[in-house]
């Protein structure tokens, strides 16, 4: 197992809890060789894993059934894909749609005729559908529409599909939920943890998205192929390469950055090491400061691909196209050679560029070091329940102690003012989906969740410094079980630093796309672009190699 | 009838009904982890938590909290709670690694006491073992096995129970991770009852969570 502490010189570069765990800049994050796209790409490229595209019953109007297998070195797993015939009327991202053009399950192994008459039950009505213990992942997918018809007509009739416009939307498909782990009866996490291969974060949902991706090119060379018969044509493969999978994500994925603290301090850590790492070292060879410009390159290329129509987003776009120039200058002027180049440079960023060109910067400089800091995807999984357990026997005086070291941004807010509660999460009752309320307008406050973590604390401070700090926690309990959760997340904190959202989640200003894009940008995602101040959407995938380019095909 | 529920949807529906009936989230928590441990052994931890939900509805925690100086832990009320003594348990679970007894009064549905312990066993990684009527439950850091007459694991009631740090044992069982089923009309209740920690739709909750209603680009 590797060891997040393997390299100890470069402690001192870690950049501490109070730095990163702050919502501006957790939504500013951007992937990194450790987000878990690129893990399991890496892992099924090493291992020599097979591709096989094993059944299509696809009509020629693109309606039907198909399933694409990889297998490993253990085991097989299947994504299994129905596609539907969707009017456009009912074609909505909301996540609380009731039909789509295609629907997915990644199934355990491979599945029988039974197996996919079943899933045909069922998969297609998603929620109100039911799965079992032999699939591990439920989602759907809608057609982008305006590049869907573009691309078909023009393959049908032998041309290449337009390039501005592919690159500018970017996918053919858009997930609009990626259920895993026990969801609607699919195999609970337990089973497939000790799986080296899907024991990883998010390792089967990120495996059925690239087979998504997949799929939907097929479709769209299958249908035009019968829309065009012999003079149609198939996606170059470089055009092709720029197609990835989209995503409309919204409040539903914010609360889980909240609801897994061991998790997420175990995202935070492995990145942050990963970032010491490089700024720890002594010196850079030329061959990694060629690789890190070919990456600045490509950075700008994206950013000037990359289009957002919100206000918010539109203004960090612009500050990180200044950001990368002001880098590429940098580069351009600087030694990278010695005397420590990667810090002097992050040092530099803090004080000249923006969140987003510093969380660029740190993305970027991780880019020619994958010998030194890929094994830290092995470090990004957690036994929750380990940090789940009280230690009951912790003094009063010991957990102020904590309080006062580790939750300064939340025992210093004052809450009397409405600003620092103004909102309050709940889950609505219509589609069971997370929601954020504003708290003196709005009906509801009742059925607040407990997701204001830094307000609890607050709150649990002022009731223990009433006690007697001999006293145990345990105590202090039995006649306050309101903080009992917030004694569990103050715990948690003592050996897991980067646990809490270092920042008041119920504020006014608060802004859940921040939440999204920091657990997106661990996915691996790419071209952020939210739609409001909650909902958002984003490019998966794109560039990668798609699974016959990257995997021998099985007999 | 009966229908299958991931471990997953048991913990987080039976945790969300524990909130329902008036127990803190931290306590509902536990509760909902109670019942899946239970349930990945085979064992009916989401009936039982049902049963004790349903009991502690409408009623003042304050009246369960055990007195746990006493030499035998009792409450306010005729019965303690198994969730709510089970929580003061696990807090003071050092006491048993200590060689300690706890001595418990008349206790409702003690199953639910031995998940409780059963985590706190997974925690220090040692083998804790609760005792009542005629039957001994061991739970072990991953695993537990049942001594005794098997029947008595499911009394409502039972006049006194003890918790202490146990020996291995051989007859180990391991969790599993399949699928629970669930009679449908208690999982109809289960779902009932997590119902009420959502808020009804109003005009605001519907608007601006997510994309538009038709997405044709």
């Amino acid at each position: 197992m590797t060891d997040i502490n393997s390299m100890p010189e470069a402690a001192q570069y870690r950049r501490p809890p109070e730095v990163v765990m702050k919502l501006a800049r957790m939504g500013s994050f951007h992937q990194t060789r450790l987000s878990f796209m690129r893990t399991l790409l890496r892992r099924l490229k090493k291992e020599q894993w097979l591709f096989k595209r094993s059944l299509w019953e696809i009509d020629d109007d693109g309606f039907g059934r198909a399933v694409y297998t990889v297998t490993g070195p253990r085991r097989s797993y299947s994504l299994v894909a129905f596609s539907h015939d969707l009017p456009d009327h009912m074609r909505s991202d909301r996540v609380i749609a009731t039909a789509w053009d295609a629907s997915f399950t990644l199934f355990d192994g491979v599945p029988t005729t039974a197996d996919l008459d079943r899933l045909e039950q069922n998969v297609p009505k998603q929620e109100a559908g039911r799965i079992t213990d032999s699939e591990l992942c439920l989602s759907r997918a809608n057609r982008s529409v305006r590049l869907w018809k573009h691309v078909i007509e023009n393959l049908a009739a032998g041309r290449q599909p337009d390039r501005a416009l592919v690159e500018s939307v970017g996918y053919l498909v858009r997930t609009t939920a990626v259920y895993g782990s026990g969801k609607f009866g699919a195999a609970d996490r337990l089973t497939i943890c000790n799986r080296a291969e899907l024991s990883g974060p998010f390792q089967a949902e990120m495996l059925s998205v690239w087979l998504t991706r997949a799929f939907s090119i097929d479709l769209v060379e299958s249908i035009a192929r019968f829309i065009g018969g012999d003079k149609a044509t198939t996606i170059d493969p470089d055009l092709r390469r720029r197609i990835g999978v989209g995503n409309a994500t919204g409040l539903g994925m914010a609360p889980f950055l909240i609801n897994h603290p061991a998790l997420i301090n175990n995202w935070m850590v492995a990145r942050e090491e990963a970032i010491a790492r490089v700024r720890s070292l002594s010196e850079a060879s030329d061959e990694e400061v060629k690789d890190f410009k070919r990456h600045l390159a490509l950075a700008r290329f994206n950013v000037a691909q990359w289009h957002s129509e919100h206000s918010i987003q539109i203004n960090k776009l612009a500050h990180l196209d200044a950001d990368l120039k002001m880098m590429t200058s940098y580069v351009e002027t600087e030694s990278l050679v010695d005397n420590h180049p990667w810090d002097r440079f992050y040092r530099w960023s803090e004080q000249h560029l923006s969140l987003e060109g510093q969380e660029q910067l740190v993305s970027l400089m991780l880019e020619p070091y994958g010998a030194l800091v890929d094994d830290l995807s092995q470090c990004m999984d957690a036994d929750e329940l380990q940090s789940f357990f009280i230690d009951g026997s912790m003094s009063i005086g010991q957990t102020l102690d904590i309080i006062q070291n580790h939750c300064q941004w939340a025992i210093s807010v004052d809450y009397q003012q409405k600003v620092n509660r103004a909102r309050f999460w709940y889950i609505s009752a219509e589609k069971l989906e997370p929601r954020v309320g504003e708290r003196f307008e709005e009906a509801g406050a009742e059925y607040e969740q407990p997701l204001c973590i830094g307000y609890f604390i607050h709150q649990m401070y002022q009731a223990l410094r009433d006690w007697d700090p001999e006293k145990t926690i345990a105590e202090f309990l039995l006649v306050h079980p309101e903080h009992r959760h917030t004694t569990r997340r103050v715990q948690t904190l003592l050996t897991h630093p980067y646990s809490e959202i270092r920042d008041n989640v119920i504020a006014a200003d608060m802004l859940p796309i921040d939440l999204l894009r920091c657990k997106l940008s661990f996915f691996g995602a790419t071209k952020f672009d939210p739609r409001s101040d909650r909902w958002v959407r984003i490019c998966m995938y794109q560039d990668a190699p798609y699974p016959h380019e990257m995997l021998a095909i099985a007999p | 009838m009966k229908d299958k529920y991931t471990l997953a949807e048991i913990e987080g529906y039976l945790r969300k009904a524990a909130q329902a009936v008036g127990l803190d989230w931290g306590i509902a928590e536990e509760a909902g982890k109670s019942a899946r441990w239970l349930a990945a052994f085979g064992l009916p931890g989401p009936e039982l938590m049902l049963a004790q939900l349903q009991q502690l509805e409408g009623k003042d925690y304050h009246n369960f909290i055990p007195d746990c100086r006493a030499g035998q832990w009792r409450a306010k009320s005729a019965c303690l709670c198994p969730i709510i003594t089970g929580a003061a348990l696990a807090d003071r679970a050092t006491a048993m690694l200590e060689g300690g007894v706890i001595k418990l009064a008349r206790v409702a549905h003690p199953l639910l006491l031995a998940a409780t312990v059963g985590q706190a066993a997974h925690y220090h990684q040692t083998v804790f073992t609760t005792k009542w009527a005629g039957v001994s439950v061991h739970c072990f850091e991953n695993g537990l096995s049942v001594e005794g007459n098997r029947e008595d694991l499911l009394i409502t009631e039972v006049d006194s129970a003890t918790c202490r740090q146990g020996q291995a044992s051989i007859s180990l069982q391991i969790p599993s991770t399949l699928a629970y089923a669930v009679d449908t009309q208690i999982w109809a209740e289960i779902d009932r009852l997590a119902f009420r920690t959502y808020a009804p739709a109003t005009a605001e909750s519907r608007a601006g969570a997510g994309a538009g209603m038709i997405d044709n680009d």
